[in-house]
């Protein structure tokens, strides 16, 4: 189940900056390439992209969402006037950063046939805890961004 | 005082002690219960990869062909000569023994219905395909697919096209060998190179059946609720009170807590069914083990596939293995992360049997050694002694041994 969002925004930048910070200053640590989750990850679904180019929605198809299954998300992805952005290339990546392990599978992005509108097939989270969601997004007209979605499992 | 009158005190302190350890569950901690339940558990999942997975005829010459010896180049070797149903369908021995002795510990079989992937490394995508692997392994069975098909045509010929339509002639020697197959010894690859592809082709589909019976006869298999899953029923008012000893309700909670076991022993069958690389050791003796990085890559050139020529799957019903993550890093030395139902009877323990005793696995997460290759997941959990002693205490009440079978 995703928590709320939390008012105090944690960004995918910030993110990377602290496990970094930890797997240098803590050795034990530095072996497991894991950090530690931050008290107030940003929790929404519904966020400017990295460089405000884009803006990128997400949801999981089923809710709650399942533990150990493959299942479907939706994805909307506007330009930072709202208008819907078709034909985007996008890329998907994440993992457990406490864990320092990937997503279970390798999902992928496709049209859904609506301006703006892809679904990701292939979504799996195999663990109760603090997973992130990285998105590539390659726009048609060579606009390119990233975005990191924070979710509690 | 004597001695005796001093030893009962302190006996009657430790208890107490104990005793007020027994933890008053919190609802959240109950909820987490209810996700360990049996009750939790349903059906095996579908298998649109075999038409035949709960087919009865097929589970009952599935039955047979799992404890048959002929299937073996020695012919005292079945599937049941490790996976022992009264072992919990598993065996007693660090490696599994065949023809020779194996390099992986044999795997539970009942647990493993529930699971989209097979062997430690997850190299088969179905029971069907995983059915397939010992039969042809050099160490195990060391047997070829066209000795197979020959023996359901002499042994189990009514049954077979019963399920499956007429099994072809295999009389003439030249175009069908006496033992051949794509791998295993020199002689059985060179005279499975020099058949007709066609030929090959309907050997491979008999293989692809025999492997679908084997699977149908698995998923038939019960999974017996545990102690565990009285003592929830009991705390959870779906069921009469099934008290755990203080020791054991402490273990259940550090099981949820402290102990983390509950990030991937989870659900039902106590498995998240992922890989993970918790710093195994490497068995002195045995070749590099890749674990999961090699699986995957297995899984995906296997032709016995989900998606392969063999599969009763069509138009989908292939996510795991269409989504598969192949050559990330992450993997190296990544092993299935195995049931706990019936784990007390199935020493010694991981990939390798490399830990003799519960005692010792739950030191090793307690330590989270550096992983020999990869990157172990285990931080370390700073158990107390008493601590790991709960553990090991709770994981002995997952034994599922005692009772009925789960109803399928």
């Amino acid at each position: 189940m995703i928590g709320f969002p939390t008012p105090a925004a944690y960004r995918s930048r910030p993110l990377r900056r602290s496990c970094l910070v930890s797997a240098i200053l803590i050795p034990a640590l530095a072996g497991a390439a894991a950090c530690a989750r931050p008290a107030n990850l940003d929790l929404s679904l519904d966020r400017p992209t990295d460089h405000l180019l884009f803006r990128v929605q997400v949801a999981s198809g089923s809710q709650p969402i399942p533990l150990s299954k493959v299942h479907q998300w939706s994805l909307h992805l506007a330009a930072a006037d709202g208008r819907p952005v078709t034909g985007a290339a996008v890329g998907i990546d994440g993992g457990m950063p406490e864990h320092g392990h990937g997503l279970p599978t390798a999902p992928r992005a496709e049209p859904a046939g609506t301006p703006g509108d892809y679904v990701i097939k292939g979504m799996k989270f195999s663990m109760t805890g603090w997973w992130v969601l990285k998105l590539d997004v390659a726009a048609p007209d060579g606009r390119h961004d990233k975005i990191t979605f924070n979710l509690v499992l | 005082m004597t001695w005796w009158k001093l030893g009962a005190a302190l006996a009657a302190l430790v208890a107490i002690g104990t005793q007020d350890r027994t933890p008053i569950w919190s609802p959240d901690e109950l909820e987490v219960f209810r996700t360990l339940s049996i009750d939790g558990l349903g059906p095996p999942p579908a298998d649109p990869s075999n038409r035949v997975a709960d087919d009865p005829a097929a589970a009952a010459l599935g039955r047979a062909l799992f404890s048959e010896a002929r299937l073996s180049s020695n012919g005292r070797i079945s599937c049941a000569s490790c996976h022992r149903p009264e072992n919990g369908f598993t065996d007693a021995v660090p490696t599994g023994h065949g023809v020779a002795t194996g390099t992986r510990r044999t795997m539970p079989v009942a647990q493993a219905v529930y699971s989209p992937w097979q062997f430690w490394d997850g190299r088969a995508d179905s029971l069907w395909a995983q059915a397939l692997g010992p039969v042809e392994n050099p160490l195990e069975h060391n047997f070829t697919r066209m000795e197979v098909a020959r023996v359901l045509g002499t042994r189990y010929r009514g049954q077979y096209e019963q399920l499956f339509g007429p099994l072809p002639d295999l009389s003439d020697a030249r175009r069908f060998p006496r033992r051949a197959a794509p791998a295993g010894d020199k002689h059985a690859r060179n005279a499975w190179a020099g058949m007709a592809a066609a030929d090959r082709h309907t050997i491979d589909r008999i293989y692809a059946n025999f492997g679908k019976t084997i699977a149908a006869f698995e998923r038939t298999l019960p999974v017996r609720p545990t102690r565990l899953d009285r003592y929830v029923a009991g705390v959870t008012g779906k069921g009469p009170p099934a008290p755990f000893a203080p020791a054991e309700a402490a273990g259940l909670k550090l099981f949820i807590g402290k102990g983390r076991c509950v990030s991937c022993h989870s659900g039902p069958m106590l498995s998240n069914q992922g890989f993970a690389n918790t710093g195994v050791s490497e068995r002195g003796g045995l070749p590099a083990d890749s674990g999961r990085a090699d699986g995957a890559r297995k899984a995906i050139a296997d032709p016995f596939n989900c998606k392969g020529a063999f599969s009763d799957a069509k138009g989908g019903g292939c996510d795991e293995l269409e989504y598969l993550v192949v050559g990330d890093p992450r993997q190296v030395r990544a092993f299935k992360v195995p049931s706990l139902r019936g784990v007390a009877r199935r020493a010694p323990y991981m990939h390798s049997g490399q830990l003799r005793s519960l005692e010792q696995v739950i030191d090793h997460y307690n330590r989270a050694p550096a992983a020999p290759r990869g990157t172990s997941e285990l931080k370390p959990l700073h158990l107390t002694r008493r601590e790991r002693a709960e553990l090991v205490a709770f994981l002995r009440t997952l034994d599922d041994a005692e009772g009925a079978g789960h109803a399928r």
